[in-house]
This record gives C-alpha cells, sequence and structure tokens, in this order.
C-alpha cells in the first residue's frame, strides 16, 4: 500500500523537476495508487461448486505526466506514465514519454485552473483500506448465507443457484500542476451485487447493498433481497406482445440511464456526433416532470469524489432540468473546446476512470459520478401503481444496448427478473422471466413519463462504476414482446 | 531506457525456478502458477484529420493463482509493474508477495467453505484436471516488425486516413482514427513444471464515422481491421484485403449513402433472411460462441453474462440433440489465425480446435481445466485472461459457422421477398442467449433475386434454435473477422477474438427504429 504522503512528496518533487525544463511551458503531474478486491461468488445446489468462487485483487501505482511544450512556433502536448516508480527516475522516465508523444491539437486550450473549494472531507473509511483478508474473504460467505439461509427458510435447497461479487474499491490520488492545481483525494467504495434462482422454476432475484464504510455495509441482505426476490416471482406467467404502460423499478431505469441515456449527455458523444440530443440545448426533450442531474459531492455516495482526476471539484452538473437540456458532463478539454457565448460547461467529470480505481496510466475522459433522477410531481408508489392502473412492473433488466447505435436513441433490453403484471393500480401476477424483449427508443421513454416516485435509491449496474440515485418511473406504451416461446 | 519484451530471456529461469521453489515451502498448497506478460506497442489517434495522441509504451504485469487448504479453494493476486520491478532482486520479492497473498486468501476461503459445507453439500474442493505439461517457447511471427514503424509513421497514417474520410462528402460530420501495433510476450510457470513463453504480434486499426444528412438522425459507424501480424495489416494483409485507408473510405461511403437512406421497419412477422459473413460475425459470436463457454454452461456467470439454454443440469442438456439445421457446422479454432489465435492458453493447456456444432447436433463446450473436471470432460484450452494480471476465464477463440457449398450469389437469387442483411453492428442477447436482436449496418430488401432498396436502421431478431432451425442455405464464402471488444467477467475484461462464417439464409423477424 502507498501512503497519500508518499503520492503527495512525489508529486511535489516531480513538478518542480519539470518545471525548471525550458521547453515545458505548463504541466500536471497525476499520482494514483488503487487496489480493487473482488471476491466473486458461485454457489450451485446441483452442480460441485466452490461456493465463493475467487478472492482476488489487481493492484497497481504510478504517476502520469500530461505538459504542454513550446516546439517552434506551436504549442505541442504530450501524456506519459510510469508505473511502481515514484522517484525522480521516474518522473524523468514518464516526462520523456511525454515528450516522445507530444502532438499538435488544435482543440487543446489549457491546462485546468483552480475553481471552488471542495466539499468533502475525510470521506473515506481506513477500516476498508485496511481489511484483512480473512475478513474480505468472510464478506462473501456473508453474502452467500444471506441467499441460502432465506431460501432453506423457505424451504428450497434444490436447483438453487447464487452469483455475484462483493467488490472492494480502494483509491489513493495527487494531482499537482503548474497551472496552481494541488490536491489529492482518497475514497473507499463496498458493493456486494447478488443475483439468486430457483432454476426449476425459472425464478430470479436480485440484491444490492453498497457503502463507503465497512460499518454500515450490509451484504448478507442483499443476499437475502435476491433469494426472496427469486421465491416472490415464483409461477411466472407471459404476457401478450404490444405496447404497454410500463413502471420502471430502479434497476433497469439505472441501466437504462448508464447505457443509453448518460453517455448521449455527454460531451465526447457530442463532439463525435453521436447522440440523439445533438443541436437541442435549451429544447425540450422530455416530460416536464425529469430532473436529472450529475453530483459527485454527495456525503456517503459512493459515486462521490473530492476532486476530479483534473483537480478539479466535484459538484452538480444539471442535465435535463424540467424537460429542457440544459448541460452536458464535461471535463476540462471539452468543456474548454465547448465554451461559447451562450454555453459554458464546467468540468466536473473529468476522470481517468479504469477497471482497477483511478488510473495513472491514462489521460482524464469524462465519466458520470452520482447521478440523481427526479420529479417535479413526485409520487408514492401506490399513486404510481394507481397512475398505471394495467400494466406492467418491470424490476429488473439485462443487456440494455442502444441497438441502431447511441444517436438513433433506439434500445433493446430483456426482461430477466423481479417483474409482475399490473391490474387495478396493484402488482399482480409476476411476469415469466426471459420471455419478453424491451424495443422502444429513448425520446418516446422520456417523453412518455406518466409518473416519479419520490422514493429513490442507490443503484449499482454489472460493468459501470457509477450510480444512479434512481426513483421507480412510469412511462406509457413501451413496446413489449413476446420472446423464446420454443423453451416453453 | 524502455523495456523490451526480450527482458524476459534473461527472466524466465528465475521466474519459473522462484515458483517452484516457492510453492514447495506453503503448507496444503495443492497448486501455484504465475503468468507474466510485457506489451510493448505503439498508437496514434487522430479526429477529423487532426492530431490527438500518440503513445510509444510498454505494459506490463503479473497474475497468480493459488489452490489450497484442506477443502482446496482458490486464491489469486494481479498486479501491474514497471522498469524497477524486473530487476532480479525485485522481481522475486514481488512474486513471493503475490503468492503469500494470494495463499492466504486460498487458506481463507477454504476454512470458511468447511464450515458451509454442512449445509451446503454442493460446495466441494477444486480439482483440476489433467492436461500434458509442457515446456516450449513459442516466437511472435510477422512480415513487417511493429516494433520497426516509428511513431510518425502511425500518427501520420491515422491522421491522412481521417482527413480523407471527413473530406469524401459534406454529410460528414465526424471521423476518427485510431491504430495500435505491438508485440506482447506472455510467460506461464506452474507448480507442475510447465514453462511456456509464448510471443504474438498485434496490429490494428479503428475507424469512425459520423453522416447527417438535413435534419435525420447522424448515421455512426465504427469498424476494425486487425489480427496478430505486424505492420502487414495497414497495408492490406486482413480480412478485407484493404489497406487502412481503402477501408475506411469504403466504410465512409456507405455510412454517407446511409445517412440519407430510408429508415426500416420492424416486421409483424418472419421473413426471409440473408445474412453476410460480417453480421454472422457478432451472430456466431453471440448465439454459438458464448452459450457454449462452460463457465456459462455451470451458471457460473449467472450473474453477469447469463447462463445457457444448452445446458440446464447435469441430465437435461442439449449434447447430442439438434439444435441447428442438418446445414450447420460451428466450431471455435484456437490454431488457425485469426483474433482468437494462440498455441497454448492462459492455464498452459495445448489449444485444439472444439467442433461445437457437427450437421446441426450440438457436440461440445469450451472449457478450462477445472470445468472440465466438474463435467468430466477433456480439456480443451479455451481459458484467456485480457493481461496476467486478471483471471483467466472460459472465452471463445476463433468460433465460427463452417462453410457450405453455395455461392452467396445464388444464396440471394433464389429468394424472392426477403432482405439481406450486411455488416454487424450491436448485440442485445437474452439471458440464457435463446433469443437475440441484433443490428446490422445495412439492410437490402430482396425482390425476385435482386437487392432492390437500401435501408438504415435495421436488424434482425429471432429466438436462437428457431434462426438455427430455420438455416436453408449455407454460402461457400467463409470469413473471418476480428472483434476486439468482447466484455466478459468481474472485474469486467475486455478480450479479442476472432467470429465468422459464411452468407446464411434463415428465417427471423426484420426490426428497424
Amino acid at each position: 500500500m502507498i501512503r497519500i504522503e508518499d503520492l503527495r512528496t512525489s508529486v511535489e518533487v516531480a513538478l518542480e523537476y519539470i518545471k525548471g525544463k525550458k521547453d515545458v511551458i505548463d504541466v500536471e503531474v497525476f499520482a494514483s495508487w488503487n487496489e480493487k478486491i473482488t471476491v466473486r461468488l458461485n454457489y450451485t445446489s446441483d452442480i460441485p461448486c466452490n461456493g465463493v468462487q475467487e478472492p482476488k485483487s489487481i493492484h497497481s501505482y504510478g504517476l502520469g505526466v500530461f505538459a504542454a511544450f513550446k516546439t517552434r512556433n506551436r504549442i505541442e502536448v504530450g501524456f506519459g506514465s510510469v508505473t511502481g516508480d515514484l522517484t525522480q527516475e521516474g518522473v524523468l522516465e514518464a516526462l520523456m514519454k511525454a515528450k516522445r508523444s507530444r502532438v499538435y491539437d488544435p482543440d487543446f486550450k489549457a491546462l485546468p485552473e483552480p475553481a471552488d473549494k471542495p466539499t468533502l472531507e475525510d470521506y473515506h473509511d481506513n477500516c476498508v483500506m485496511e481489511i484483512s483478508v480473512e475478513d474480505t474473504v468472510n464478506l462473501g460467505w456473508e453474502a452467500l448465507g444471506g441467499s441460502l439461509n432465506t431460501f432453506t427458510n423457505g424451504g428450497y435447497v434444490k436447483s438453487i443457484i447464487v452469483g455475484g461479487d462483493i467488490t472492494i474499491l480502494k483509491e489513493r490520488m495527487v494531482i499537482k500542476s503548474t497551472r496552481g492545481i494541488n490536491d489529492f483525494d482518497e475514497s473507499t467504495i463496498l458493493t456486494a451485487n447478488i443475483t439468486s434462482m430457483i432454476e426449476k422454476e425459472n425464478v430470479k432475484g436480485t440484491g444490492w447493498d453498497i457503502s463507503t464504510h465497512l460499518a454500515s455495509f450490509k451484504p448478507e441482505e442483499a443476499g437475502k433481497e435476491a433469494a426472496l426476490g427469486a421465491i416472490r416471482t415464483i409461477g411466472g406467467k407471459r404476457i401478450e406482445s404490444g405496447k404497454h404502460n410500463v413502471i420502471f423499478g430502479s434497476q433497469p431505469l439505472t441501466d437504462i440511464a448508464l447505457h443509453v441515456l448518460i453517455p448521449s449527455l455527454n460531451l465526447i458523444s457530442v463532439n463525435a456526433s453521436n447522440t440523439p440530443f445533438l443541436g437541442m440545448l435549451g429544447q425540450t426533450i422530455s416530460s416536464y416532470n425529469l430532473n436529472i442531474y450529475d453530483d459527485g459531492s454527495i456525503k456517503g455516495e459512493i459515486g462521490s469524489k473530492r476532486v476530479t482526476c483534473e483537480g478539479l471539484p466535484t459538484g452538480r452538473t444539471d442535465l435535463i432540468s424540467s424537460g429542457i437540456l440544459v448541460g452536458f458532463l464535461a471535463n476540462n478539454y471539452f468543456a474548454k473546446k465547448f465554451t461559447n457565448n451562450l454555453y459554458s460547461p464546467v468540468p466536473r467529470n473529468g476522470f481517468r476512470s479504469s477497471t482497477g480505481g483511478r488510473q495513472y496510466k491514462m489521460k482524464a475522459s469524462i465519466s458520470p459520478t452520482n447521478v440523481i433522477i427526479e420529479g417535479n410531481n413526485e409520487t408514492s408508489k401506490e399513486e404510481l401503481l394507481n397512475q398505471v392502473n394495467d400494466g406492467v412492473y418491470i424490476g429488473r433488466i439485462w443487456y440494455t444496448y442502444p441497438i441502431n447505435g447511441l444517436a438513433m436513441g433506439d434500445f433493446t433490453s430483456t426482461i430477466i427478473a423481479d417483474s409482475f403484471s399490473i391490474k387495478n393500480g396493484r402488482i399482480c401476477d409476476p411476469l415469466k422471466p426471459n420471455t419478453i424483449r424491451i424495443n422502444t427508443n429513448i425520446k418516446g421513454i422520456l417523453n412518455n413519463i406518466i409518473g416519479i416516485t419520490k422514493e429513490k435509491r442507490s443503484t449499482l449496474v454489472w460493468g459501470s462504476e457509477e450510480v444512479v440515485i434512481a426513483p421507480e418511473i412510469a412511462v406509457s406504451n413501451v413496446q413489449l414482446d413476446n420472446i423464446a416461446g420454443f423453451l416453453d | 531506457m524502455k523495456i523490451h519484451i526480450e527482458i524476459l530471456d534473461k527472466l524466465k529461469e528465475q521466474i519459473s525456478a522462484t515458483v517452484s521453489g516457492y510453492y514447495k515451502s506453503l503448507k496444503d498448497c495443492k497448486y501455484l502458477d504465475l503468468r507474466l506478460g510485457i506489451s510493448e506497442f505503439r498508437s496514434a489517434s487522430s479526429e477529423n484529420g487532426k492530431a490527438k495522441g500518440v503513445r510509444d509504451d510498454c505494459d506490463l504485469s503479473f497474475g497468480i493463482r493459488v489452490i489450497a487448504g484442506g477443502m482446496p479453494s482458490w486464491g489469486f493476486y494481479g498486479q501491474s509493474l514497471g522498469k524497477n520491478d524486473l530487476k532480479s532482486r525485485e522481481i522475486a520479492r514481488l512474486i513471493k508477495s503475490g503468492v503469500n497473498t494470494a495463499y492466504e486468501r486460498a487458506i481463507a476461503n477454504a476454512k470458511k467453505k468447511s464450515e458451509f459445507k454442512e449445509v451446503a453439500d454442493s460446495l466441494t474442493g477444486v480439482r483440476l484436471a489433467e492436461v500434458e505439461v509442457c515446456q516450449e517457447t513459442v516466437p511472435a511471427e510477422f512480415e513487417i516488425d511493429p516494433r520497426k514503424i516509428t511513431l510518425q509513421k502511425i500518427l501520420g497514417m491515422s491522421m491522412d486516413v481521417s482527413k480523407q474520410m471527413k473530406a469524401l462528402d459534406a454529410s460528414v460530420r465526424f471521423t476518427a482514427v485510431e491504430i495500435t501495433t505491438g508485440i506482447t510476450r506472455e510467460l506461464f510457470c506452474s507448480s507442475e513444471g510447465a514453462k511456456i513463453d509464448q510471443s504474438f504480434p498485434l496490429t490494428q486499426g479503428v475507424i469512425y464515422v459520423s453522416a447527417q444528412k438535413e435534419e435525420s438522425s447522424p448515421e455512426v459507424y465504427y469498424d476494425y481491421v486487425g489480427d496478430l501480424k505486424g505492420w502487414e495489416v495497414i497495408e492490406g494483409e486482413n480480412v478485407y484485403n484493404l489497406s487502412l485507408l481503402d477501408f475506411a473510405l469504403e466504410r465512409t461511403r456507405d455510412t454517407i449513402e446511409l445517412s440519407g437512406a430510408e429508415f426500416l421497419k420492424t416486421s409483424e412477422k418472419e421473413e426471409v433472411v440473408v445474412t453476410d459473413p460480417h453480421f454472422n460475425t457478432l451472430l456466431v459470436h453471440e448465439i454459438i460462441g458464448h452459450p457454449t463457454e462452460e463457465d456459462r454452461v455451470l451458471k457460473m456467470e449467472t450473474a453477469y453474462a447469463g447462463r445457457s439454454w444448452l445446458f440446464y443440469n447435469l441430465n437435461e442438456n442439449q449434447i447430442g440433440n439438434q439444435i441447428a439445421s442438418p446445414l450447420v457446422n460451428a466450431f471455435s479454432d484456437p490454431t488457425m489465425m485469426g483474433y482468437g489465435h494462440y498455441k497454448y492458453d492462459s492455464e498452459g493447456t495445448p489449444a485444439r480446435r472444439v467442433n461445437l456444432i457437427e450437421n446441426g447436433i450440438l457436440k461440445g463446450f469450451l472449457n478450462g481445466r477445472e470445468t472440465a473436471a466438474v463435467l468430466g470432460h477433456e480439456p480443451n484450452g479455451s481459458m484467456r485472461a485480457t493481461d496476467p494480471s486478471l483471471v483467466p476465464l472460459v472465452r471463445m477463440t476463433n468460433a465460427a459457422f463452417g462453410p457450405g457449398e453455395k455461392t452467396p450469389e445464388d444464396i440471394i437469387k433464389e429468394v424472392r421477398d426477403g432482405y439481406y442483411v450486411v455488416n454487424h453492428r450491436i448485440p442485445s442477447i437474452s439471458e440464457s442467449r435463446e433469443n437475440f436482436r441484433i443490428s446490422a449496418q445495412k439492410v437490402y430488401k430482396i425482390e425476385n433475386g435482386n437487392l432492390t432498396r437500401l435501408y438504415r436502421g435495421g436488424g434482425i431478431m429471432a429466438n436462437s434454435k428457431d434462426f438455427l432451425m430455420s438455416i436453408d442455405a449455407v454460402g461457400n464464402d467463409f470469413k473471418l473477422y476480428p472483434v476486439p471488444n468482447c466484455g466478459k467477467g468481474q472485474p469486467m475484461q475486455i478480450m479479442r477474438v476472432g467470429n465468422g462464417g459464411p452468407t446464411l439464409r434463415g428465417r427471423a423477424r426484420v426490426t428497424g427504429c
């Protein structure tokens, strides 16, 4: 483990060393240490298995140098990094790589400059930073135990599957630049994502728990929730293909947000002409009731960070306000590129996100933090069910993709668990999993919102580091198609 | 001083000795393996003819797997490495430290597994199927050494291609090109005595184009040329037989034409669809490659990438059953060239071809040593990891539909009323791979054997078995394409695989916008 003090010393020494170089106009030094531990579950009651399949980790540290060089009569920029070496020799190597890789990029304007003060302080958990091997492994078995006990108590011991993982992410970073950026960050994230099945009943339930602190992390509850979800949906039925009024629960709403909507509200997509909202800033793109914003400064949420990987404070970026498109997620590079008289994006989402944490090996791209979806007129779940009256409650979807590319807005997905029909404003029969495909368009979803609940849940989906603080939303006229009849 | 892959010449005996020596000192340790990799690469990217970035760097990492404990269990450790870590003393220290962590995890896991065994009797100790223990050095093969291509040349090529794409038409709003070329060398050592040193080159070009006419949605497309070869890939030695520039311009012209085309509408019923080899690349990947991976078969991916409709349990499964038309054959073959090529997998198992479907009958699955032991199968060498710091997973290799005898022209000519589905885009597959919707770059209407109209935003949707059973023509135009971005596992690993096949004709609903 590399201490934050060691990263700070290294970055300070590096900056002093590099800024003395004649051809360097500006430089930014970023150093980080990351450890990601994953405890993967695999329990199958009818097939020999390990229960906890594998406690594993990936670990890295190093520093990256992004420098602007004066070359003849123009400015060229380059990036270089070095792994496992925070000494001056390592700094020199990273600088040489940056110099060797410098190019003239006319879209580069300047390195970030200090903005407001960060609001989050000391929000990581040292107990997570120093968690023992045994405690780590036990978290996995606690989650499995939560599911197995729930199934056993319900009388289900055969045809059981429990999968998923406990993931622990520890991150430390320091950044300093010749433009006055000088900051650091330490964060800890714990997630439990559990899926349980009674396979002979063809039912599946999911449960999750997330926290920044070990004391409030409850993987066993995630295991229980997943098993209860499976038990609750026994006896599922098919529904007819056609247009339905639906309620998207927090998991499907998160899946749609992270795979279709939020990537479309990002300046990288604008830059690549790859969003259905191209040229629509300031225009109405959804129901008046809808507000969406990103906020990386919310205490206790796992998407929160003190500063971005560009050293700027995290904060709130409004994306959709009362149905109007008001902004896009930005980093420094694209914020400066797209600033004009009418729009001045604030770079609050410049992150070097990778599989294993805040990555010194790369320049800052754009990533969401905590995405908050809320309504102007929020209701209770009961009221939402009444508004829908007859329709479908969708609790978990899978493999959600913008099937014709982001720019078209079309997306498709299958309903795999935790879902029910709604009759006369009440949750009714469970839906048979894996028998319905959603075929629709994000613009249609945004413009056909019937209602939004007040209650929200911080939600994660597989393959994404970001969190959506998601309500449940009701939408009219969603195309659902019956599939996989050959398996009946 | 830069790191080169040749540094492994000096280190591999020491690393191998450290692994075998340290293994013997660990109580109750049943198995240990180590993978260490060095990847030297150069890359450049540009947008609209302007430079965006270049890299001339190397990545190093290692990973350790241990099976230990009274009820044998897994423990893993992975780490990125730097130049200084490859000094003789330091690498020995890091390996021992990594082994200790993996071993402690395995022991802790085994202890809890024993406790849970009382209430969960399917819990069992890890067992690996036997494989031949190999020691071999496999050199990289190429015509033009990736390391002799200058950064200036790579950047110049990237800028020129994206500039010419942009200049093709005023409707082209954005173009991007990224080129990477390099060599990777990986060492595998195990407590069983394996010592395998494999190197391979990789060269890839990615092109991206967005075109928009009037108020219509932008038409966006991206595609790749690539192979486990040297710079010759960029100059035209690839599946398209086109230089990167010609490939990029062809795709850009398509995109320009499509940006003004009519949107396809979703059909109410099944239609006759002829799918080209590029489209079948994604089709075989999703509905044959993935559901035949044995970790999915054994439900190990239930929470992530899903299960497989081909296997319900040990007694009820589709092995030996007709799951496709008798015209359909499919295989996964790491011994043929392509993105899924290698001689040994990440467990040191010799690679071999696996016939997955023969004349429509399901014959077998892709496996690793652990899943093979569970099912009593012979290991077929299908385990890979994106880099050595990550655990190996069961992965398709070069998975493809086998060729038939008809020409693609004849297959289309025989269609009175149908659709010709060309070049894959994006998939969405249901949980056990029993149903799919896959979009295409282009869809043409077929009327009386002729292509009569071009549509955008189209694709097909079907139940996997229904579609496979409906296939009534298989072309003789077999091709294998690179797929560089197959995601699987937790943490997510992005893997390169080869996929392809010939032209096929079957029945599916066509999908639109």
